[in-house]
């Protein structure tokens, strides 16, 4: 597969709009990722088969028992026939309760197998591609999405695997007493089997198509009712927020609606299935019987064992259904990898022209950068950082400050120029290599659901607690460490829910100083903090660009306090998509009025916290 | 779990009709799976013993194609409805219980409720569907179908029937005790199984810090490994699940078996004719088959009907009484805070705040974030009771009223407030500032700067705005709402943190607003960090918190 295909080259929106119909074979695709063993799978239909066979022969085993014993015969005649029938009726139960445990343990293994297998190739692959998980809530996404690949097998493929062996069996067994009445039977199945499940299919995604945004905006009326309650009140708007809460409601009813009438037919259809098929036994039967093609005793089994045959096909329009949906979660799953597996646009790099023997200098030269399939967003800055310099870059939001750190740090393209360390493009250095000279931590870096250390060893994996603790001291953790129940060993929550915005900050500062890489780039480490902390913070870091090990390091600090920077060596002033200033911190307070209007600013803004 | 809630059929009108349906066709379902087996029984018995012709059988036949029609109509128009009902009854749900939080306030939304209510607002309450679609029709058909059929068994044949009732007390029973000796283990192995599998999804979310730092190799085996401890923990807990369902199963199958052999042994001795054998072999099942749907579905519904008592919970919560006295007219009178503490998680935030705003005039609260200026707001707007102290207004009399006796809607009507993330309706930008004429609107927006951004808009004034304003800006939307106040003429506006999401340029902006607002008599109330508001305020009060700490002492 091409990257134009991959990539597309307009913003084009990911939502499931587009993955309405993911093309052919991605479900086949997706599912070779679980690496389901076929003896396993064939084990799992087996077992589910023979269970639900249990309840085909017991009704077939029973109708037997009754018709042979209204002839009156020797009761010892009978006594097979009343052991089958409690044989079948504890296997059915027993067989049912494997058959479950089976095709569970199918899923999950497979599962397992294709979140180990995202993890590495996502490991392996583009940057930028893992780089995008970030954004909004497509990690969470791919969680579910893993998930519904492996409902797959349990609702979807399983059952259907069940329900073709099963109507199959039971077929071929009616076809030894009257193949007339067999034949019935397998059109009845069809029709439930196949039929019914198509119909649920239409009506669900009939629904899903039309509910979708309704459902989104019942959620987004009903939300910004409760997050507005107050203003509204006031406002005298509550009653028409309420009444687009319910306007959305009838949207979403009338979506369910127009689905509701061939998922309604399908379960009609299901139902009247079964009993037509006993009905048609006893139609081609009786003659039969008659012409004396069929004994009497034949006639009760051919009858009433159709009423149990169509347990399997039951199942069947939820399969598809679950059909459906998964294929549209494996399609996002494979365009994650696709996009990971991309090969890299070919800049026609030159060869590493010398290596600059472990200096570690970096220099971006006319650099462009931006997110793929987007415009660059930063374009013309050069750019030179070695260790013991330090850089301040300071600007507007949304100019692409973090962009530029991302490809500074070599985990974005350039979209334009280059990034060279010691002479060597960024983007030929591989990740371990490029990781020990250059680290970058952004404001949306995750912390772990393990313990402080844990969380801090992510940049070094022999942090010692000593280490640990004289970092959170100096990027002003240590009151904090101190109340923690547990100190170090204390364990945070997912994503840091339990730590501030401000304590996060500082402690993805303090695991960035741990980092053994010479070169730091470092995202907004002073934000959600008041205007004192910020500026020590910041001018900390300045001032003293010294690493875990005492050695100088370069750094490059992104943010939005300026009146710590007199400490930097260099200040880059973004403005309009470039760099529109560049200077010490003096040179620009004399040469460049809105960057000492800036600083004035900030500084009558500090005053009232001092004053009070 | 209440299997129904008679409250779901007062607080959700169409779910009335829908059960009236329910049981209705549950009934007809009943009639027709008794004669199902009643004429099948009766042709089979025919053909078997006597030698009976298709002919002589042809009004059977008939009768039996009228079941396969009648059982097909009714689960289609069952299925049909349920999800017609389902929907009706969530949205009903859905919107009385936005419309009660919203109505017991911010600080009962803010008390730990808040987020409960936001997921059944938003997402929680759709698991309803389960519910009315798959549980309730097999809950009827359990009350229907299943005495309604014993009935049936019993008249043809006591002896099956005693034996069937002899077993149907025996599933109840199980269940429980099963649920009761797994219970332990199964909260254990799901907890274990929720965390493992969070862990997982941690590390996959890490991924591109783990890339930063280049050390995303090494988790790749703990990926697989959290993995296997998730499917065994897993499997452990689907282990006990699955038991109650064998169970179940179990016994049903081997009850109808019982019952199959015992009727055999009779027919053998001649003590019963094929025909009642074979309807009672036919009926036996179907005393079973509600019962174990019930079963079978009792956890996919188990979810919606939490969600349901949860919203009953909201639904239940009185409102407190509200004032009827009519609020005098803001232009002339003082509004007054006296002692005013707020409890809160922090302590009272605020405490012993005393303000006074007299009309015409421009006062201003400030104090550091957390101390409570917006719960003061929240208080003087009516909106929050005090824990301590009173908030009043003068009466024309010179006497004072307690704001808890106001008529909400007429002291409302003449506030104009805007909150820190203002608010917006959908419609154009000239109907969200409103104002009497064009040149009214103008000269507003002049002064707010909005003139800049309409400039910028493609369509001008006739510009149309989403919900919240998008397509704007925080600020640019502050502008919108600062012209909206300006050009409203309620006598008191609230301006919370106005500048907050405004540069310095902005700033002036909002300075100007407030000393228009001031030069038309209206009376304004400022909370405000920057000193260059609070210079242009007539008083300034500082907030004051008590932390939790100095309360108990």
């Amino acid at each position: 597969m091409s990257t134009d295909q991959t990539l597309p080259a307009g913003p084009a929106p990911v939502d499931d709009a587009g993955a309405d119909t993911p093309p052919r074979g991605t479900l086949r695709r997706a599912l070779r990722l679980l690496e389901v063993p076929r003896g396993r799978a064939l084990l799992a239909v087996l077992v589910g088969t023979l269970a639900l066979g249990c309840a085909v022969a017991l009704a077939a085993v029973s109708a037997w028992l009754i018709a042979r014993a209204s002839q009156m015969p020797p009761v010892l005649l009978l006594s097979v026939a009343t052991v089958a029938v409690r044989t079948f009726g504890i296997g059915r139960g027993v067989l049912r309760y494997c058959d479950r445990l089976v095709s569970h343990d199918v899923a999950l293994r497979g599962m397992t197998t294709l979140r180990t297998t995202l993890y590495g190739r996502l490991a392996a692959g583009r940057a930028d591609a893992t780089l995008g998980l970030r954004r909004g809530d497509l990690l969470a996404r791919v969680g579910a999405d893993v998930d519904a690949v492996g409902d797959v097998v349990v609702r979807g493929l399983l059952p259907a695997g069940v329900a073709l062996m099963l109507g199959v069996g039971t077929v071929t067994a009616m076809a030894f007493f009257w193949p007339p009445a067999a034949l019935a039977l397998a059109l009845c199945l069809l029709l439930a089997g196949v039929v019914a499940p198509a119909l649920t299919v239409r009506g669900v995604r009939a629904t899903e198509r039309r509910a979708a945004q309704a459902r989104a905006d019942s959620s987004a009326a009903a939300l910004s009712v409760l997050d507005d309650a107050g203003p509204l009140l006031v406002s005298g708007r509550l009653d028409s927020r309420l009444s687009a809460v319910r306007e959305a409601d009838a949207r979403v009813a009338a979506a369910v609606d127009s689905g509701a009438r061939p998922t309604a037919l399908a379960a009609g259809i299901g139902t009247a299935a079964t009993v037509l098929a006993a009905v048609a036994a006893l139609v081609t039967g009786v003659p039969a019987l008659r012409a004396g093609l069929l004994a009497p005793v034949e006639l009760a089994v051919i009858v009433l064992t159709p009423l149990a045959a169509f347990e399997a096909t039951a199942l069947l329009p939820a399969a598809a259904v679950q059909l459906q949906r998964s294929r549209v979660a494996a399609a996002r799953i494979l365009a994650l990898l696709d996009a990971a597996d991309a090969p890299a646009v070919d800049m026609g790099d030159a060869a590493p022209e010398q290596t600059g023997g472990g200096a570690h200098v970096l220099h971006a030269r006319d650099l462009a950068v931006g997110w793929p399939s987007r415009s660059p967003a930063l374009t013309g800055v050069d750019l030179d950082l070695r260790p013991g310099r330090t850089v301040a870059v300071v600007g507007p939001s949304g100019i692409g400050k973090t962009t530029l750190l991302l490809t500074l740090a070599g985990l974005l393209d350039p979209r334009h120029g280059s990034v060279t360390l010691d002479g060597t493009p960024l983007r030929m250095l591989d990740d371990p290599d490029r990781a020990a000279r250059v680290v970058v931590t952004t404001e949306d870096a995750h912390v772990f659901g393990t313990t402080v250390l844990e969380n801090l060893r992510v940049a070094r994996g022999d942090v010692t607690p000593d280490q640990a603790q004289e970092a959170l001291q100096r990027v002003g953790l240590g009151t904090w460490l101190a109340g923690l129940p547990d100190g170090l060993d204390t364990l945070l929550g997912p994503d840091a829910r339990t730590v501030s915005g401000g304590e996060r900050r500082r402690l993805l500062l303090a695991r960035a100083l741990l980092a053994p890489a010479p070169l730091l780039l470092v995202d907004e480490p002073a934000e959600h903090l008041d205007p004192a902390t910020a500026d020590a913070l910041v001018h900390e870091l300045l001032d003293r660009p010294t690493g875990w090990d005492g050695r100088p390091r370069g750094v490059v600090v992104v943010t939005h306090r300026l009146a710590p920077l007199a400490a930097a060596d260099e200040v880059l002033w973004l403005a309009d998509g470039t760099v529109a200033a560049r200077g010490t911190h003096q040179q620009l307070l004399d040469g460049t009025p809105g960057y000492r209007e800036a600083v004035d600013r900030e500084r009558v803004a500090v005053e009232p916290q001092e004053r009070a | 779990m209440r299997p129904l809630d008679p409250r779901l059929l007062r607080y959700a009108r169409s779910a009335r009709a829908y059960v009236a349906l329910t049981v209705g066709l549950g009934l007809v379902m009943g009639a027709l799976v008794v004669a199902q087996a009643l004429l099948l029984a009766h042709a089979l018995g025919g053909a078997v013993e006597h030698g009976a012709t298709l002919a002589s059988l042809s009004g059977t036949v008939v009768a039996l194609v009228g079941v396969v029609v009648g059982r097909g109509l009714v689960t289609a128009v069952q299925e049909r409805f349920a999800h017609r009902a389902a929907t009706r009854a969530v949205a009903e749900l859905r919107s009385g219980v936005v419309g009660r939080a919203a109505d017991l306030g911010p600080r009962w939304l803010a008390s730990g409720q808040g987020p409960a209510v936001v997921t059944l607002a938003t997402r929680g309450l759709d698991g309803l569907e389960p519910y009315f679609v798959r549980y309730l029709p097999q809950l009827v058909l359990a009350a229907t179908l299943t005495p309604g059929t014993l009935l049936v068994v019993l008249g043809l044949d006591w002896v099956s029937a005693a034996i069937l009732v002899g077993t149907l007390p025996l599933i109840p029973l199980f269940m429980v005790l099963i649920g009761q000796l797994t219970q332990g283990r199964s909260a254990r192995g799901l907890e274990a199984m929720q965390r493992l599998g969070a862990q997982v999804l941690d590390l996959l979310a890490g991924l591109p810090t783990l890339r930063a730092f280049g050390r995303q190799r090494g988790p790749a085996a703990r990926v697989r490994a959290l993995g296997d401890a998730h499917r065994r923990s897993t499997m452990a807990t689907l282990q006990i699940a699955f038991l109650s369902g064998m169970v179940l199963e179990l016994l049903t199958t081997l009850s109808v078996a019982l019952v199959a052999v015992a009727i055999g042994l009779r027919l053998v001795s001649g003590r019963l004719d094929l025909v009642t054998g074979l309807a009672v072999l036919m009926l036996a099942p179907e005393v079973f088959w509600p019962l174990r749907q019930v079963g079978a579905q009792f956890h996919a519904a188990a979810d919606g009907v939490a969600a349901a008592e949860a919203a009953f919970g909201v639904l239940d919560t009185p409102v407190p009484a509200r004032g009827t006295q009519a609020c005098p007219d803001l232009s002339r009178s003082t509004l007054r805070l006296s002692g005013v503490g707020v409890r809160s998680a922090g302590g009272l935030t605020p405490a012993g705040l005393d303000l006074e705003l007299v009309p015409g005039t421009v006062a201003a609260l400030v104090g550091p974030s957390g101390v409570g200026k917006t719960s003061t707001v929240e208080v003087l707007l009516g909106l929050l009771a005090p824990d301590h102290g009173t908030a009043r207004v003068q009466t024309s009399d010179g006497g004072w009223l307690d704001l808890s006796d106001v008529d909400r809607r007429s002291y409302w009507d003449q506030v104009s407030w805007l909150p820190q993330r203002p608010v917006l309706e959908p419609g154009t930008v000239r109907q969200l500032v409103g104002g009497r004429d064009d040149a009214a609107r103008a000269h507003a927006a002049a002064l707010t700067g909005l003139d800049g951004v309409v400039a910028g808009l493609p369509h001008g004034w006739d510009q149309p705005l989403g919900t919240g304003g998008a397509g704007l800006s925080v600020g640019q939307r502050q502008r919108v709402a600062l012209t909206a106040a300006l050009l409203a003429d309620a006598p008191l506006v609230v301006l919370d943190e106005p500048t907050a999401h405004l540069d310095a340029a902005g700033e002036q902006v909002v300075l100007a607003t407030v000393a228009a607002l001031r030069a038309a008599g209206r009376t304004v109330l400022l909370v405000a960090h920057r000193p260059s508001l609070v210079a242009g305020a007539d008083h300034v009060v500082t907030v004051h918190a008590e932390r939790a700490a100095e309360v108990v002492a």
